[in-house]
């Protein structure tokens, strides 16, 4: 019915959309490098699940959601610093995560892979990026005014769930890309875009519309190179997103200048 | 005899990092009323407005009427400058549809930018790339946008220029005229306390004094407030 490659091709294009549509607050809430760590903490969820014989994106999900409810806590706490936490717990994990795989699964699961999946997993997966993308979309109001003004917002009535929400958002979506870009690097394809639109954006309406189609465009481009040169598809997405970064560079001068 | 209260504060207290901030506030405000919180700096101001707005947890009573709508006026509003986000959207954080504003939304936020005396090209620029004095502006047509029934206003004038800070009162007393808006405004400005306020709230760290400006602003009060160095050589840092 379907091949690695088909079933690659269509992950690429809509948790690449999901991507892009939720990079751009988690940028402007200066957690870019919190929001690429983040993939690290699935790492012992795969080991753990493989350890049990379950499905390991049972494990991703348990562990990212897990990290965003760490995250959102250590944020209500001003007297803890949350990115020294953040950073030191998650890259223990990405540590933990490797002694306790099996060496056969350790360059799939960091890197990622053209995925062999069924039918309803699939489906299953790309329903879950169109509600998760749908969600950023129809939620970007609250996210985006928490983000310009956590104080406006609550006199406003939008209260800190939303920043809990965004952050379950961008866990959920990171555990749909997992498989296919590796829990090294599926944090970089949601920070990627949302980098590139920002250069060429003037408004968030733009900027959010700019960085899903960025998200999808870069994700698919990135499975062709793989299948064509026969890479792993993570490596092959996040440096063909690379690329566009440094393209879009001067284009971010002339929107300042 | 007086208003109708739509704010009443009984022993307000904020404790933070086991430091006492506020303690013992009691206050009103009516309907339609300016109250200016007056006091030097360190006194306390900032917080009881965030503890009035539930922005800091606090001890005593804050009872709003019900279902009264706040506008509120920071004192700091930075956004970072790079964020591709314009003046427009900020406005749309306050519509149910951020996606497709109305025509009658943008209608109606044209009026409240003509009353402080923004262009509606303001709208096309990114919140980076307003200058000190617009984002004030800005701001302030942003927190009447809904016409509240309340406006607290933290150092409403720190950014603007001198020739602007008239005008700001003067929308200001048309607001409270003309809408009914209640005002409760921290000001360093003496003068303007006496043109604009009916009542005055001296605070520092406690209520100091209250009542109506030209009779609570004495010399004394003025010297517990802010000690024998007085009020117009108290620093002014903005």
């Amino acid at each position: 019915m379907h091949s690695p490659f088909h079933a690659a091709f269509w992950i690429a294009l809509l948790v690449g959309i999901a991507s892009g549509s939720v990079g751009p607050f988690i940028l402007l809430r200066r957690m870019a490098l919190v929001g690429d760590a983040l993939s690290h903490v699935a790492l012992p969820g795969i080991a753990l699940a493989l350890f049990y014989g379950i499905d390991p994106f049972y494990g991703v999900v348990i562990f990212l959601i897990g990290a965003a409810f760490l995250i959102f806590w250590l944020e209500g706490r001003s007297r803890i610093p949350p990115d020294a936490i953040v950073g030191l717990m998650f890259t223990a994990s990405l540590a933990i995560g490797i002694l306790m795989l099996p060496r056969n699964d350790v360059i799939e699961s960091l890197f990622g892979a053209f995925p062999v999946l069924s039918i309803p997993y699939l489906l299953a997966i790309l329903a879950s990026a169109l509600v998760l993308s749908a969600l950023c979309f129809v939620l970007a109001r609250q996210f985006l005014f928490l983000i310009v003004s956590p104080d406006l917002a609550r006199v406003h009535g939008v209260d800190r769930k939303f920043d809990l929400t965004l952050l379950v958002v961008f866990a959920l979506i990171v555990a749909l890309g997992i498989k296919l870009v590796g829990t090294l690097l599926m944090g970089a394809l949601t920070i990627i875009p949302a980098s590139i639109a920002k250069n060429v954006s003037r408004s968030m309406r733009l900027y959010v519309i700019a960085s899903a189609a960025l998200g999808g465009a870069i994700s698919v481009g990135g499975v062709w190179l793989a299948g064509m040169f026969r890479f792993l598809p993570g490596p092959a997405i996040v440096l063909l997103g690379v690329a566009l970064f440094v393209i879009s560079l001067p284009l971010a001068r002339r929107k300042t200048a | 005899m007086g208003p109708e209260t739509i704010l009443s504060v009984e022993d307000l207290g904020v404790t933070i990092d086991g430091a006492r901030i506020l303690h013992d506030v009691s206050f009103t405000l009516g309907q339609g009323e300016a109250l200016a919180v007056v006091g030097p700096n360190g006194a306390g101001k900032t917080v009881l407005f965030r503890a009035l707005l539930g922005l800091l947890p606090h001890s005593g009573i804050v009872q709003w009427r019900e279902g009264l709508k706040i506008g509120y006026v920071p004192q700091r509003f930075s956004v970072d400058p790079s964020a591709p986000i314009s003046a427009k959207e900020f406005f749309l954080l306050q519509s149910a549809s951020f996606w497709r504003p109305t025509a009658a939304f943008i209608e109606h936020l044209d009026c409240e930018l003509t009353l402080m005396g923004l262009d509606r090209s303001v709208l096309s620029k990114s919140l980076g790339e307003l200058s000190g004095g617009e984002t004030q502006r800005l701001l302030m047509a942003w927190a009447m946008l809904q016409h509240p029934g309340v406006l607290l206003l933290d150092e409403p004038t720190a950014a603007v220029d001198l020739g602007f800070e008239e005008t700001v009162y003067a929308v200001l007393h048309r607001v409270q005229e003309e809408r009914g808006t209640a005002l409760l405004l921290i000001s360093h400005d003496l003068n303007v306390v006496y043109r604009y306020a009916q009542r005055v709230l001296c605070l520092n760290k406690t209520v100091v004094c209250q009542g109506p400006p030209v009779e609570t602003l004495n010399q004394p009060a003025l010297t517990t407030l802010y000690g024998e160095a007085g009020l117009y050589q108290h620093p002014h840092q903005h």
